[in-house]
């Protein structure tokens, strides 16, 4: 296909002329029908969110009447109360460490299930249509029923945040996992099969080898995704910075809450980067 | 002595329907280099497949060794399989791994699970894998990856790891397929010696005529699941094979026209 779309030009420009060089040559498909169907989506998708903001209520007067609010806001949490910052290090360094352990937990637990949700891994169909159903249920939930959850579950702090992201991760990276192992050579997998191989053997040696990299790659992709979400979790209990910016939010000091925001946001962006660095640089 | 192999009106039919094998009986003696040979779709790959259960066998049944593979479950076809070495078209060695650990392959039916998970691989099993190595002439790539082989050194990598099952039988589906004319004479030769050598009864799959005649101890042929010819492998003449072909024999069907090209 890019090989084709790649000769293309350089053909005609040897010809040097427009006249087609060759008689066998197949027509380009007609792309009218595809054009007609992009309209119609576009269309469809202009509708939607006509439709979803009537049905919020949205109107650009409430917005707009409502800046001088914003500009009070604004007023109050300028400038930031910088001294305020030492008893941010501490709450920081929780919410990486609740990251973390969510991360390093939920892989390690996403791995075994993604393997059994793999239709052609799974050792039996049966065991596939209940790890496939089981890893759905657990995607209907979002990162913060987890941890509403969970902190009313154990009590309000960082366990109930780790606990929250590992249900969490388990849910986005079982699914992705699943599909690369679904999409792994099979052939390897009958040879080791063929050598009186069992499935523990099958799995470390045929399949393992080849969804290692992928592995990686979303260990690194769930950190980031848990790093944002681990400083949010606080807000509803779940420990680390998210729980200061509770606190400071409910007795109104928006210099202080302006200051948390930032350097949370800072922070996040930092190890962000740097791990979507590390993550291209192994896989 | 009994035979090494027995198809005991074996039927192979496919859950599409298609029969593979279609009463299928033959008796193969320890020891012996047998060569299959038929057109494409004839069932070749289904005999041998039938042998090691990767295939299940819907009516009569296959004894290896004394073992019938139709009951064979679990731990008895695990078992089963050890004793039969496969070797494959398309190499089918795990790209990312050495060559060692692919030889290793061969030994996880009897290294206990958690070793060979973790990779600590009793001595003895090592020993084995390199006198495997050695056979094939590829020791001192033990630690090579393996998809930076050739394809005639992947092919013998293979053919070790066949051989690291201390297997009572070997098989080989088109195992010069992939191959260029003269790398397939090697491998069929390491084949050939290997057999002489161990007395590890042989079955291959070939579709070029010249070279089945010319390894072949003894030659089966196929035709839509049932054996249609069974003969020596110098007595076979270009009548038997227009016989098992149902047609006239090609350039396409000698490796020789391919070398002559
Ligand atoms: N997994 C399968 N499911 C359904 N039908 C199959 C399957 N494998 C093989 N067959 C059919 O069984 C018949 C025998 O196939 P087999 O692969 O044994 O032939 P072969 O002699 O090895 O052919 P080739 O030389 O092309 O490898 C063919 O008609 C084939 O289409
Ligand atoms: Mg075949």
């Amino acid at each position: 296909m890019s090989t084709a779309a790649t000769m293309r030009p350089a053909a005609t420009q040897v010809s040097g002329t427009t006249k087609g060089s060759g008689a066998g040559r197949p027509e380009p498909p007609d792309r009218l029908a595809g054009r007609v169907g992009m309209g119609v989506i576009f269309a469809g998708l202009v509708g939607i969110t006509l439709w979803a903001g009537k049905l919020v209520g949205f109107s650009w007067g409430e917005l707009l009447g409502n800046l001088d609010k914003v500009d009070r806001l604004v007023d109050d949490s300028f400038p930031p109360e910088w001294a305020f910052w030492p008893r941010l290090v501490d709450p920081l360094l929780e919410t990486i460490q609740i990251a973390v352990l969510g991360t390093a937990g939920g892989c390690l637990i996403a791995l075994p299930v993604a393997l059994l949700a793999a239709r052609t891994v799974a050792p039996r169909p049966w065991i596939y249509r209940v790890s496939r159903m089981g890893m759905n249920l657990l995607r209907t939930m979002p990162d913060l029923f987890w941890a509403m959850l969970f902190a009313s579950a154990v009590r309000f702090g960082p366990f109930a945040g780790v606990l929250a992201l590992i249900a969490f991760t388990v849910a986005v990276i079982s699914k992705l996992l699943s599909e690369s192992a679904e999409a792994i050579d099979l052939s390897v997998l009958e040879a080791v099969r063929a050598s009186g191989g069992g499935w523990i053997e099958t799995v470390r040696f045929a399949v393992w080898p080849q969804i290692i990299p992928h592995f990686v790659s979303y260990t690194f992709y769930a950190f980031e995704l848990n790093i944002r979400a681990s400083t949010v979790l606080g807000l509803v209990g779940a420990g680390g910075i998210g729980m200061v910016l509770r606190t400071q939010l409910s007795v109104f000091e928006y210099d202080r809450v302006i200051l948390i925001v930032l350097v949370s946001l800072a922070v996040v962006l930092v190890i962000e980067r740097i791990s979507e660095m590390a993550r291209r640089r192994l896989v | 002595m009994s035979a090494a192999i027995r198809f005991d009106h074996t039927h192979v039919v496919y859950p599409n329907g298609v029969r593979g094998l279609d009463d299928f009986d033959l008796e193969i003696e320890a020891g012996q280099m047998v060569v299959v040979v038929g057109l494409s779709g004839a069932g070749k790959s289904t005999m041998l497949r039938a042998i090691n259960g990767l295939v299940t066998v819907t009516d009569g049944d296959v004894i290896v060794g004394g073992t019938g593979v139709r009951a064979a479950q679990g731990s008895g076809l695990r078992q089963l399989r050890a004793k039969v070495g496969m070797i494959f078209q398309d190499f089918r060695l795990v790209r990312r791994l050495s060559v060692l650990d692919n030889v290793l392959i061969g030994r996880l039916a009897q290294v206990p699970t958690w070793r060979s998970v973790i990779k600590a691989w009793p001595k003895e099993d090592v020993d084995i894998a390199f006198d495997a190595l050695e056979r094939v002439g590829l020791m001192d790539r033990a630690y090579t990856k393996a998809s930076q082989l050739s394809g005639g050194q992947q092919q013998r990598v293979g053919i070790a790891r066949a051989l690291a099952q201390q297997p009572s039988v070997i098989l080989a589906d088109e195992p010069v397929a992939s191959l260029d004319p003269v790398t397939s004479k090697q491998v069929m030769d390491d084949l050939q010696r290997i057999n002489r050598d161990l007395g590890i009864t042989t079955l291959i799959n070939l579709h070029f005529l010249d070279l089945a005649k010319q390894y072949a101890e003894r030659i089966v042929g196929l035709r839509q699941g049932k054996l249609v010819f069974d003969g020596a492998g110098d007595a076979v003449t270009e009548d038997d094979f227009n016989q098992i072909y149902g047609r006239a024999m090609t350039a396409d069907d000698v490796l020789e026209a391919h070398v002559a090209l």
